[in-house]
């Protein structure tokens, strides 16, 4: 059996049958059996990171979107408001209810609820217990229903970020950390309101409908997303053409020379510089030379497109390539010109590809901070932006503020906002997805 | 380009066209080159409207290389060079005035593999007509369809699915509809290079009654490597070996006394 590995000496039955080539042939399986386990196992970890991921996320945003309210029997006393039903159409009229002092309403109606409480120290103490947001929201009520004037109503109105907070640890039954702004005092209230049936919790709508806010309770993420939205507008709408074109021009009719060759080495190398280098850029040429708006979706637009061109062009280029010669032959044998050969039938057949790039870099630049910081699109942006130069933010950059807060009840807006992102994201890929199968032709 | 005027059997004094059966194609002196690779030597060789073509020999002799001079594919290539003197009916086709893209649709050209458009196969058919602005689009471009796909003999068998990719169709159908494409634009010549290589003999023998068929209408050209295929087709075969033209004349005289010891070597399976 010795000779029995020796193709050229033994006889071929006896080679295949041999004990050592048995072992060989199990050997073999064994590793191939083994390098499978090391896939699962690796996918099954990347799954599984994911989901932790996602749980955390999910859990911790889930109180963000709930925000508790108090009912108050507030009376809109026209004294106060300076208007009655009659005058409220008249501009006077109008102007005092923009102005008025909402505050004192709901100050009146609180210390109505807690008549024992007639320290003014304390009395102040109760205002707190209110979000800042109820005296808008009292304003939008007469300023839709002048009728509300010189009635009593029951209202839902917004707690304070800290009463907040205080509710839903006694709900779990947690001692409130001892972060809160709370007194004790303030917390036998807040149990007494509760126990009274007065106060409620619901989803917060309010966090969808508003821009950033200094007060927890009233941030919304709608600023970041409409910033955001109009940023990566002007980023696809610089990234995609330029890009395609670029891909295209350097696959297809660029001569094979040194100048081209260092273009090309040029573009791989862009990819890889990091992406504050490209918020200098955007500092250093966009805003101090040609003094385009600061902080606005059209300059960071700009500098994230100039850091997605090189994705996109790289991807763009080895679909392009990827195109069977056989196809760009069979077009120029039929009279095509090049650019019928490249628009009519390799563009469509490499459009999947391009897609695939154009979403890697579309979702680079989604979750891009670092050049915007440079830019301006760290400021802190109240209203939400409606157009390309408006002051704006984006969604990485609003959760970096957020998570930058000291106040307790911003660390669930953070989270929440990270769902927001990644909704943000799912969106979007799932648009890419959506247009890709659609563009997709058969082979 | 070297003008080798004189040796144009085409050429007459005031350039028209004299009595006697006359080329649709001449080729003079045509040498390619690939960098340093000469692949095809000064080979002269005329075909005719109403005769088939075949140019035969070993693998790497250059008669594909020399077949896609006459639409100027060899252009495409990186490092590729092309001189001597080819015309079609007189007519310079590597001159100034020649413009590519209408060449390429004038010398139509069937490839090895098929290689239909990831499109319908009404429009891989109708994809030619619209860009030269042949038909208006609507009945005169169905009408073109119907009619090239009735000339390739694949209108029976699709006239139901003109809508379908024209990959679904088998190997066979795919290599005929490539010959539709070809025929819808109206080429005078047609070129294939080795058309029937990737079929199985039930589809090449239809392509080759296909040939059969559309000769008289266009010259065609046919490179291939199945001599049995040339000896059916074809009413004149050239052999190549090594880049050089060996032999030229009509078929029948090719394959049964050949002038040359090489010609009769090959044929004899001898070698290639």
């Amino acid at each position: 059996m010795s000779n029995a590995n020796n193709p050229l000496t033994s006889a071929s039955s006896a080679l295949w049958r041999s004990e050592q080539m048995q072992r060989r042939i199990a050997k073999r399986q064994v590793r191939d059996r083994r390098f499978k386990r090391l896939g699962l196992t690796a996918v099954l970890a990347a799954a599984a990171f994911i989901v932790v991921l996602l749980s955390v996320v999910i859990t911790r945003a889930i109180p963000g979107l709930s925000q508790a309210q108090v009912s108050l029997e507030v009376y809109f006393d026209p004294l106060v408001i300076g208007a009655t039903p009659d005058t409220a159409a008249t501009v006077a009229g109008r102007t005092a209810i923009v102005y008025a002092n909402y505050g004192q309403l709901i100050a009146e109606a609180i210390n109505r609820r807690f008549a024992d409480v007639s320290d003014p120290d304390k009395q102040r103490q109760l205002r707190t217990l209110m979000s800042p947001g109820a005296r808008a929201a009292l304003r939008r009520k007469v300023l839709k229903n002048s009728d509300l004037i010189g009635t009593k109503q029951s209202i839902w109105l917004y707690l304070s970020d800290d009463a907040d907070f205080y509710l839903r640890q006694r709900a779990r039954s947690v001692e409130p950390l001892p972060m809160t702004s709370l007194t004790t005092k303030a917390a036998t209230w807040l149990n007494r309101l509760q126990d009274e049936n007065l106060t409620r919790r619901s989803f917060h709508w309010l966090f969808f409908q508003r821009g950033d806010s200094r007060e927890p309770e009233l941030a919304g993420i709608l600023g970041a997303v409409m910033g955001s939205f109009l940023t990566l507008t002007v980023t696809i709408a610089i990234a995609f053409p330029v890009g395609l074109a670029s891909a295209i021009y350097l696959e297809e009719f660029a001569p094979k020379n040194r100048f081209v060759d260092i273009v090309e080495v040029n573009i791989n190398n862009l990819a890889a510089i990091p992406s504050i280098i490209f918020g200098l850029l955007g500092l250093a040429v966009l805003l101090n030379v040609f003094h385009l708006p600061r902080s606005s979706p059209l300059v960071g637009g700009i500098t994230l497109a100039l850091m997605t061109l090189p994705t996109i062009i790289i991807a763009a280029r080895a679909a392009i390539t990827a195109v069977p010669h056989s196809l760009r032959e069979a077009a120029m044998a039929i009279g095509a010109s090049p650019i019928q050969v490249v628009f009519h039938h390799v563009v469509p057949c490499a459009m999947p590809g391009i897609m695939s790039g154009t979403i890697i870099g579309m979702a680079q630049a989604l979750g891009e901070t670092a050049p915007l910081l440079m830019i301006g699109m760290v400021a802190f942006v109240v209203d939400v932006p409606g157009g390309l130069s408006e002051a704006a933010t984006t969604l990485p950059v609003q959760i970096f503020l957020w998570a930058d807060n000291p106040e307790r009840a911003f660390t669930e807006k953070t989270s929440a906002a990270i769902l927001v992102l990644m909704l943000f994201l799912f969106a979007m890929n799932g648009l890419a997805v959506y247009l890709r199968n659609r563009f997709e032709t058969r082979w | 380009m070297t003008h080798i005027a004189e040796a144009s059997p085409v050429q007459s004094h005031d350039n028209t066209v004299p009595a006697g059966p006359t080329a649709k194609a001449t080729a003079r002196a045509v040498n390619v080159t690939y960098g340093n690779t000469r692949a095809v030597k000064n080979v002269d060789l005329d075909i005719f409207t109403d005769e088939v073509t075949a140019l035969i020999g070993p693998s790497g002799c250059g008669k594909s290389t020399f077949l896609r001079c006459f639409n100027r594919m060899n252009d495409t290539i990186e490092n590729a060079r092309v001189s001597g003197d080819i015309r079609i009916d007189g007519e310079d086709i590597y001159g100034a005035t020649i413009n590519v893209v209408q060449l390429r649709a004038r010398v139509g050209m069937v490839f090895q593999k098929p290689n239909p458009f990831p499109k319908s196969i009404y429009n891989n058919v109708a994809y030619g007509p619209r860009i030269h602005g042949l038909a208006a689009p609507g009945p005169d471009l169905d009408q073109v369809v119907e009619v090239s796909l009735q000339k390739a003999g694949l209108w029976d068998e699709v006239k139901d699915r003109l809508d379908q990719p024209g990959t679904t169709l088998s190997g066979g159908q795919q290599q005929r509809l490539c010959i539709a494409r070809a025929i819808a634009v109206n080429p005078e010549v047609i070129l294939m290079d080795e058309p029937c290589s990737a079929l199985d003999p039930i589809a090449t023998g239809k392509v080759e009654e296909l040939i059969e068929e559309l000769r008289g209408r266009f010259a065609i050209m046919i490179v291939t490597h199945s001599m049995q295929q040339a000896a059916r087709v074809s009413q004149k075969t050239a052999f190549f070996n090594q880049g050089e033209l060996i032999e030229y004349g009509p078929t029948a005289d090719v394959f049964t006394k050949p002038k040359h010891e090489q010609t009769k070597d090959y044929i004899m399976g001898r070698y290639g």
